[in-house]
């Protein structure tokens, strides 16, 4: 009975911490994922206002450049643009907001920010362009340092609150 | 040997917005065939054009003459259309935009019009697209076959060309297959093929997509696309060392001090303009100039009497004197 016990609390703690370790995690990855979206986002500033791809071409191209952790949404819009005609550049973007939200840990306002791209991109010259890009990117810097902090702050936190919330639980039961 | 037909069709309907494609889809092959023109409009209904009328488009892919069973194509399918046609890219055609027609795969042209925003070096922008008119390309080789006995010279050059036409009669297919010709030389005449520089200031020669020329224009040719003719013919002096220059409606003085430039170094002419006959030429200032100096020692005139691109008549540029036989 008391091994079976013991077993048991151990299950509990076990899993508790993990569920406390998959939160903290998400905190971080969402900083790496922000970091990679910026270069990726830089590498599509190249494309367009250097390089005056179209933009099926320049999404392909970041997927191929960026870091493909992150980069692969590209494609996901590339292959969308190309397939769906019937459909706007910033419908295509909408169409990866739960791969985002649910693979990358990015929150709503990363997810805002990414959509403002797509409603501007393509729709005017190189210099509007790259007008855009600009603002984006520095709106980017900000919730970079922003989801930083909220790392620093809660990642620990989460992963401690999980060990801690199994023991409790633990105690409880015994 | 046509290049237009239904397959060509079809391959353009993929640059329309779906709902429109599918009852495009459903003209019969016959007609595919001859359609010249798609003109779209803002919330008007879709025009046909073909055989020197217009006609509607109805529900089932009829063409017919009723507005009352046309279909429309609304404001939100137009911008579709164009963003699909630019490739959701504005920035990418800015040029293009600018002087305002794209060039689709196929040398297809797509003219625009809509809001045009001047800025400080003249036309910046055409925003609010209420207009397209999709211009299929008809590329027809071996029009030129009969007659470039008049044009070539012996010992394997040519005589400088001038080709008069009213517009819609096939001057630019009979210059393009005129530049294949000399290109890739001709064994029934013994003539090797020259070395020929295009200026393609309207990209409606060679209808160059991405960088390859969608039209034949021979294996010989060097193409500047979009270029100005007055500088397309200097940079191409200076860097391709061409035999033949050919460039597509003379009439600027630009392009005349271009062309005078252009003798001084030996190189050979070709090029059309609009006119009804070679009085109507002596008639404007420029070209009068240039075609009393006996520039151009062939003069080839069309018109559509016998259907487009009729070979009204061939002059001799020095005594005027038809040479047609």
């Amino acid at each position: 009975m008391t091994i079976l016990k013991i077993f048991g609390s151990l299950l509990i703690i076990l899993s508790s911490s993990l569920m406390g370790y998959m939160y903290g995690i998400c905190y971080r990855d969402r900083v790496n994922n922000l970091v990679l979206l910026e270069n990726c986002i830089k590498l599509l500033e190249t494309e367009i206002i250097y390089g005056a791809n179209p933009l099926p071409d320049a999404l392909m191209s970041v997927y191929k450049k960026g870091n493909q952790k992150v980069s692969f949404i590209f494609k996901e819009i590339a292959d969308e643009l190309i397939v769906n005609k019937a459909e706007t550049a910033f419908e295509c973007f909408e169409s990866v907001v739960n791969i985002l939200k649910d693979e990358l840990c990015f929150k709503d306002e990363d997810i805002e920010l990414f959509l403002t791209l797509g409603r501007t991109i393509g729709t005017s010259d190189r210099l509007d362009q790259e007008k855009n890009f600009k603002l984006i990117l520095t709106q980017i810097k900000t919730l970079e340092a922003e989801a930083k902090l909220s790392k620093d702050k809660n990642e620990k936190l989460y992963k401690s609150l999980g060990i801690l919330s199994g023991l409790a639980i633990v105690i409880i039961l015994l | 040997m046509e290049k237009c037909n239904s397959f060509v069709f079809n391959n353009l309907l993929e640059y329309l917005v779906p709902d429109v494609s599918n009852i495009l889809y459903k003209i019969s092959d016959t007609k595919k065939d001859v359609v010249e023109e798609i003109r779209l409009k803002n919330n008007k209904p879709i025009l046909i054009y073909y055989n020197g009328s217009d006609y509607f488009v109805s529900k089932t892919g009829q063409l017919i003459k009723d507005q009352k069973e046309s279909i429309y194509i609304t404001k939100e399918q137009l911008q579709k259309t164009f963003q699909i046609i630019s490739n959701y890219s504005v920035y990418a055609f800015e040029e293009e935009i600018k002087s305002g027609f794209i060039t689709l795969k196929g040398g297809h042209r797509v003219g625009l019009a809509g809001k045009v925003i001047y800025g400080p070096n003249g036309i910046e922008t055409i925003r609010n697209i209420s207009s397209l008119n999709i211009r299929i390309a008809h590329e027809i080789t071996g029009v030129s076959n009969n007659i470039m006995k008049y044009i070539l010279k012996q010992p394997n050059t040519i005589y400088n060309t001038l080709i008069i036409s009213p517009p819609q009669c096939g001057k630019t297919t009979l210059l393009r297959d005129i530049v294949r010709n000399i290109s890739d030389g001709m064994p029934r005449y013994s003539f090797n093929g020259l070395k020929v520089g295009l200026v393609d200031e309207r990209s409606e020669i060679a209808g160059v997509y991405n960088g390859t020329p969608q039209n034949n224009v021979g294996l010989r040719t060097d193409i500047l696309d979009g270029c100005l003719k007055s500088d397309g013919i200097i940079i191409l002096i200076r860097a391709m060392s061409p035999d033949v220059i050919a460039t597509d409606e003379l009439g600027s003085v630009d392009d005349i001090i271009a062309i005078h430039e252009a003798l001084k170094t030996g190189v050979k002419l070709i090029s059309t303009v609009h006119g009804e006959d070679l009085e109507d030429i002596f008639a404007k200032k420029n070209l009068g100039q240039i075609i009393e100096e006996k520039i151009f020692r062939r003069i080839i005139i069309l018109d559509n009497s016998k259907g487009v691109g009729t070979v009204r008549d061939i002059l001799d540029g020095y005594t005027f004197r038809s040479i047609l036989h």
